[in-house]
């Protein structure tokens, strides 16, 4: 399926293969989409890094300052991401303020799986970007990007909620300079990790794999080298 | 000049004279046997099968009136495992015991789990202490109404306090390899 899958159109250059001539038909639909994303991608990104609206997510003590953050002390809707949205068809960011358990992280998959793209997500505090002072805990998550892909970090045990008003305008520094279409591209690099097999317990990630395996051959090619 | 070193204090005798609760057992027929003194807190050891009876006369007696279950622990000793019971006093705060249930290692069968009896039926503070005492040490409580994993998951393997517990390494975890932890 996923080799026949040239609908996209950006990653084969727009090149049909021989075989699939007769019952394929490419539109330049995608082109269009790439040239106006030109025109269009500066407004859109200006509007949507201006109202990054997060998910009420918070499983420990960071949330404490991610609530902090949105009262009036701190103040977040000057950025306009005052909007903690209850439900992830909502919003645009997940911000995981707290330790993610083993158990927990099917549910935070689901919930990144849910949040409608463009969707962004801030690890907040030790606990979701390393582990860390649970570290190699039996029943703590390593760092939440084993699970989902990270935009921003934010280390700090808990961060100042200044730490996450700087996050924030480094996120919206991101939004701003990325292009629909390039975003597109990466669509499946964007996806939660998913598959996984139950006996074994580890993670059936046809990319990650072919990315270890690039990274041994890599390895491999350097020792067969010979000396300079 | 140093003074020569003071003696060692004497070894405690091996049977401790028994407590105020282990004579009060005692004198209902129930045996234990103290052990040594918890924080300044009488601690005694009493039989998987006489376990029941002696929380029970412990709880109701207005003699003892230990009505309060602080917690139930488990404990993974070289030679047993232990589920361990604390109680209180609402009515005099001076009173306190550790009451422990010794389940030896040899005694439980290849791939089976050390069990004593529950005691929710009558002390339904214990309800959710021995579920966690379960999911992490492994003692099964006979009776229990609902004895499930509260902390782990549903389809967690193993009992994670143990000492023989094996930590998963998989993509969630692959920081150590070599760990026994």
């Amino acid at each position: 399926m996923s080799e026949t899958n040239y609908a996209g159109g950006t990653g084969n250059g727009g090149k049909l293969p021989e075989e699939l001539k007769d019952t394929v038909t490419l539109t330049n639909l995608d082109m269009m989409v790439e040239a106006m994303s030109k025109i269009v991608d500066p407004i859109a990104n200006w509007a949507r890094s201006n109202s990054v609206w997060p998910l009420t997510f918070g499983t420990s003590c960071c949330a404490i300052e991610m609530m902090s953050v949105g009262m009036s002390a701190f103040d977040i809707s000057r950025f306009g991401s005052e909007v903690f949205r209850a439900t992830p068809r909502q919003a645009d960011m997940i911000i995981t303020a707290g330790t993610i358990t083993r158990k927990m992280a099917p549910a935070l998959i689901t919930l990144y799986e849910q949040l409608p793209e463009p969707k962004y997500v801030m690890a907040m505090g030790a606990c979701t970007i390393t582990g860390g002072m649970f570290n190699d805990s039996y029943s703590v998550v390593q760092g939440v990007d084993r699970i989902i892909p990270v935009d921003v970090y934010l280390p700090g045990c808990p961060p100042r909620p200044e730490g996450i008003l700087d996050a924030l305008l480094k996120l919206q520094q991101k939004i701003r300079t990325e292009s629909y279409v390039e975003r597109r591209k990466r669509r499946y690099a964007q996806t939660a990790v998913r598959y996984v097999d139950y006996d074994s317990g580890l993670v059936i990630d046809p990319v990650r794999a072919t990315v270890e395996q690039a990274i041994d051959d890599m390895e491999e090619a350097m020792n067969n080298r010979s000396e300079f | 000049m140093t003074e020569p070193a003071a003696p060692k204090p004497a070894e405690q005798p091996k049977e401790l004279p028994a407590g105020q609760f282990g004579q009060f057992l005692k004198d209902l027929g129930i045996g234990s046997k103290r052990l040594a003194d918890s924080c300044g807190v009488e601690t005694i050891e009493v039989a998987a099968a006489d376990m029941e009876v002696a929380l029970k006369r412990l709880k109701n007696s207005s003699e003892t009136g230990l009505n309060l279950l602080i917690t139930v622990s488990g404990l993974d000793s070289p030679e047993s495992f232990d589920s361990v019971y604390h109680l209180w006093s609402y009515t005099d705060p001076e009173k306190e015991l550790v009451v422990k249930v010794s389940l030896g290692k040899a005694t439980i069968p290849e791939g089976k789990l050390p069990y004593v009896t529950s005691i929710t039926p009558f002390w339904a503070a214990a309800n959710w202490h021995e579920r966690e005492t379960y999911d992490l040490m492994g003692i099964r409580y006979i009776g229990h109404p609902y004895l499930r994993r509260i902390l782990n998951p549903w389809d967690w393997e193993g009992h994670p306090l143990r000492r023989d517990y094996k930590q998963l390494i998989d993509a969630l975890n692959d920081k150590n390899p070599q760990s026994f932890r």
